[in-house]
């Protein structure tokens, strides 16, 4: 048996009250319920949908470090290295945030801006521009990848707290009310028992008289 | 709408083909420690969007990542490097799929 609520009056009108409580906490822990389910749906999903981008990503990155490796047998690792740290491409990402069931998730977009000459094109193998295209199209996998892995962070951090409250609810809050009202009702019955008794005597006294 | 920067932290290989697409912040980390204090480093710029961090160097310092994937930004993007995958990613997902459903799930 749940504690019950302190300092409550044993009034019809607080049993009323404590009803309308009543009614509203598994209203609400309906709903909350509902919600964790659909939750875990989306988080299912969303799961599926990392395995897929990971695979690109390493497809991609697998390529990508091949036609490195070709770029520095063909220019030497210094020179590879030297015109990666002098390239004029710059990458941003920009996030935004959607809602998906009340969880603000981040869309991320990729902003390349890639200048005509990124470097000095008669000092540079053919293979630099492979490559280069190459990474820009892991970093572009990659951004994918890092949009959806953290739907699914974000999701289930919201999975967790909405089951804390869905229990909370289950556990405390509902069998609380439901002692509450329970001892309110009871008192309400003693109380009415009290009373007829009480009158009873009260007519059999004036009978007596 | 506010873009962000990209960080990277791997070996020699990795850097270089991101820094040749435009990666601004890079970093080739030599022992755990240089690898924690370029991992916290980027994570404290406010203006940080994503760590990239190559999946031999994280596994190092993976209590350091499982703490610093509770926040939502930056993203931290394990990767693998030119070896191949390992799978330490998985072991990141997993704790948080064991948290939020309460059960192990393989991903």
């Amino acid at each position: 048996m749940s504690k019950i609520l302190a300092g409550t009056k044993t009034t019809r009108m607080e049993l009323l009250r404590l009803k309308n409580r009543m009614r509203l906490a598994e209203r609400g822990h309906n709903l909350l319920k509902e919600k964790r389910d659909s939750l875990i749906m989306e988080f299912f999903n969303a799961i599926a949908e990392i395995k897929e981008a990971r695979n690109v990503v390493e497809d991609t990155l697998s390529e990508a470090f091949s036609s490195l490796t070709q770029a520095k047998m063909v220019m030497g690792p210094s020179r590879v290295i030297e015109f990666a740290y002098a390239s004029k491409v710059r990458t941003d990402i920009s996030i935004a945030t959607r809602s998906m069931m009340g969880v603000r998730v981040p869309v991320m977009t990729v902003e390349q801006h890639v200048p005509e000459l990124p470097y000095s094109l008669p000092d540079s193998s053919a293979r630099l521009d492979t490559m280069s295209i190459k990474f820009r199209e892991a970093l572009k996998s990659l951004t994918k990848l890092a949009e959806i892995e953290s739907t699914v962070k974000r999701l289930a951090l919201e999975i967790e707290r909405t089951k804390r409250r869905v229990s909370a609810l289950e556990t405390i809050v509902i069998p609380r009310l439901d002692a509450t009202a329970r001892f309110v009702r009871l008192a309400l019955e003693e109380r009415e028992r009290e009373d007829f008794i009480r009158l009873k005597m009260i007519r059999d006294r004036m009978d007596m008289d | 709408m506010v873009s962000d920067k990209i960080a990277i932290i791997g070996d020699r290989d990795t850097v270089t083909g991101f820094r040749m697409v435009g990666v601004q912040e890079s970093s080739v980390p030599n022992n755990v420690n240089e690898i924690r204090k370029a991992l916290l480093d980027y994570f404290r710029d406010p203006r940080m969007g994503l760590i990239i961090i190559t999946e031999p160097l994280a596994m190092q310092v993976e209590d350091t990542i499982l703490e610093l994937s509770e926040a939502p930004v930056p993203v931290i993007l394990l990767i693998p490097d030119r070896e191949g995958s390992t799978g330490a990613y998985e072991t990141v997902l997993r704790e948080l799929i064991r948290r939020a459903v309460g059960i192990e799930i393989n991903v």
